[in-house]
C-alpha cells in the first residue's frame, strides 16, 4: 500500500514538473502556449539584427516536416553547423494531423536552431483547428520581408483546406515594387504544377511571376526536388524526412540553388 | 372535449403502469440496459467536463462507460468541441484499505468520435482518395488509481469512485515510441473524475 502511495505521488510529481500540459481537453485544442505566439514577428526581429557588408548572401529552404521530427532535428544541426546560411525559409506542412501538439513539437525542434526562421502554411497546417493554430503561433498566412534589399514574398496558396480563394491581388501588389529591390523572390507551399492547382491557376499564378520579373519562386508540397530553370525558375523542395534541404545562395542580380542530402 | 378527456385518461393509466413497472424492477434485478452508475471527468483528452453512464461487465472485470465530452470556447480557443467517447476501464485488482473503502489500480483506453468541428470520418469528395487518414476518430490509454467508498445508508448512490489517471493519444505515443525527438513523459497529461452507484 504504501509503495502504491509512493508510486502515486512520485507519477503526479514528475508530470506535473516535466509534461507539456497537466491537463489535456482534446486533441483539437487551439490553445497555443503564450511563449510560442507570434513567431513570424519574433523571427523577423531577430532578422534585422543579422548584420550584411556584402550584396551576397545564403539562406536555406526547408519543406513538409509532417511528423519526421528525428529527419529535422538531423537537418537543424547541420544548418546550424554552416556560418555562411544566414536565416531558415520553412515551405509549409509543419503538422501532418494539424493538431496542436504537432505544432508544438515542430515549434520546440526548431528553438535549436540559432538562426531566424520564416515559415508559409502548408495544406495540412490548415485541417481542423490548425488554421487558427498556425495565425496564433506563426502569424499571418500572407506576409514579406525584406533582407538586404532582397523582398521575399510568403504567399498561402492553399486552394482546397483553405477553403477560400487565393488572394492574387495581395501578391500582385506586393511584387509591383520590385524594381526597388535586387530580387524578389516568392514562396508558396504548393507548387504551380500541383495538384490543387487547376490549368486556370497555374496559368495566371505563373503569369504574375513573369510580368513581375521574379526570378524564383520556391515550393515544396510534392515531397520531390525538382529545379525548373527560366525567366522565372521554379524551385521544389524534397521533404524532410529525406534528409535533404535546398540552399539559395543570392547574388546581386542572380542566385544559385544548391541540394543537399544528409 | 372530449378528446381531452379521453387523452388525460390514457396519460394517467400509462404513468399508473409506469410506476407499477418501475416498482417490480426494484424489487427484481435491474433491466440490461439500466446503467449501474453515472460519473464525470475533468480532462484526458475526452473533453474539458464529459459526462455519461457506465456498466460493469463481467463480473466487474470491465467498466464500460459511454460519455459525452464538451470543450467550451474559452479554453479550445477555437469553436466549442463535442466530443463523444466510449471508455473502457480494467481495475487490475481490488485492495481494502479501511471500512467501505477500497483502492484499485486501473488501466484502459477509450475510442473518441468528434462530432463538432471540421474533422472527418469519410474523406470529402474534393480530395483524391488516400490524401488525409480520417481526423475525427482518436484514441487514448490511461493508467490510475481508483478510490471506491461504499455508503453505510444509501439514499440516492449505493457508493462512490473519486480517480485520477494518466493518459496519452494514440498519435502522442506513436510519436514518442517513433522519434527521439518527442519524449515519453512529454506526451502524458492528468485527468481525474467521479462515478456515483445506483
Amino acid at each position: 500500500m504504501k509503495f502504491l502511495k509512493n508510486l502515486l505521488l512520485v507519477a503526479i510529481t514528475l508530470t506535473c514538473f516535466n509534461c507539456d500540459h497537466l491537463f489535456e481537453f482534446s486533441v483539437y485544442e487551439a490553445n497555443v502556449k503564450s511563449k510560442q505566439k507570434n513567431t513570424t514577428v519574433k523571427n523577423l526581429k531577430l532578422l534585422e539584427r543579422i548584420p550584411v557588408n556584402s550584396k551576397e548572401f545564403k539562406f536555406a529552404f526547408i519543406s513538409d516536416v509532417h511528423f519526421f521530427y528525428d529527419q529535422l532535428k538531423t537537418t537543424i544541426d547541420d544548418i546550424n553547423k554552416r556560418d555562411d546560411i544566414l536565416f531558415v525559409i520553412f515551405g509549409g506542412d509543419i503538422a501532418d494531423q494539424a493538431l496542436l501538439r504537432e505544432y508544438e513539437i515542430f515549434h520546440d525542434i526548431m528553438s535549436s536552431l540559432k538562426k531566424p526562421y520564416l515559415t508559409v502554411i502548408g495544406n495540412h497546417d490548415y485541417n481542423i483547428n490548425g488554421g487558427i493554430i498556425y495565425k496564433k503561433m506563426f502569424g499571418d498566412y500572407n506576409y514579406s520581408f525584406e533582407f538586404n534589399n532582397n523582398k521575399f514574398v510568403l504567399f498561402d496558396d492553399i486552394v482546397w483546406e483553405s477553403e477560400k480563394e487565393l488572394d492574387f491581388d495581395w501578391l500582385t501588389s506586393e511584387l509591383k515594387g520590385n524594381t526597388n529591390f535586387n530580387q524578389v523572390f516568392v514562396i508558396a507551399h504548393i507548387p504551380p504544377d500541383g495538384d490543387q492547382f487547376t490549368d486556370k491557376l497555374e496559368q495566371k499564378y505563373r503569369a504574375i511571376m513573369s510580368e513581375n520579373k521574379v526570378p524564383l519562386s520556391i515550393h515544396g508540397h510534392t515531397h520531390n526536388y525538382n529545379f525548373e530553370e527560366g525567366a522565372v525558375s521554379y524551385l521544389t523542395a524534397p521533404a524532410v524526412k529525406e534528409k535533404a534541404y535546398n540552399i539559395v545562395a543570392v547574388k546581386d542580380k542572380s542566385f544559385t540553388v544548391e541540394l543537399i542530402e544528409l | 372535449m372530449k378528446i381531452r378527456n379521453l387523452f388525460i385518461i390514457s396519460l394517467l393509466a400509462l404513468s399508473f403502469n409506469n410506476s407499477y413497472a418501475q416498482d417490480t424492477i426494484s424489487v427484481k434485478e435491474k433491466s440490461w440496459y439500466v446503467p449501474d452508475y453515472v460519473k464525470a471527468q475533468f480532462a484526458g483528452n475526452i473533453g474539458l467536463v464529459s459526462v455519461g453512464v457506465g456498466y460493469q461487465l463481467f463480473s466487474e472485470v470491465l467498466y464500460s462507460e459511454l460519455l459525452y465530452g464538451f470543450v467550451p470556447e474559452w479554453a479550445s480557443k477555437a469553436n466549442n468541441i463535442h466530443l463523444i467517447t466510449i471508455k473502457n476501464t480494467f481495475p487490475i485488482f481490488r485492495k481494502k484499505i479501511g471500512k467501505n473503502l477500497t483502492i484499485t489500480p486501473i488501466a484502459g483506453f477509450t475510442t473518441t468520435l468528434d462530432i463538432g468541428t471540421n474533422s472527418f470520418t469519410t474523406l470529402p469528395s474534393i480530395y483524391p482518395e488516400g490524401y488525409y487518414v480520417p481526423t475525427a476518430v482518436h484514441f487514448t490509454l490511461f493508467g490510475g488509481a481508483l478510490i471506491h467508498r461504499d455508503f453505510k445508508k444509501p439514499k440516492t448512490f449505493k457508493g462512490v469512485d473519486f480517480y485520477l489517471e494518466f493518459g496519452t493519444v494514440e498519435t502522442y505515443l506513436w510519436y514518442a515510441l517513433a522519434t527521439k525527438e518527442v519524449d515519453l513523459i512529454d506526451v502524458f497529461s492528468a485527468d481525474i473524475g467521479v462515478n456515483f452507484y445506483f
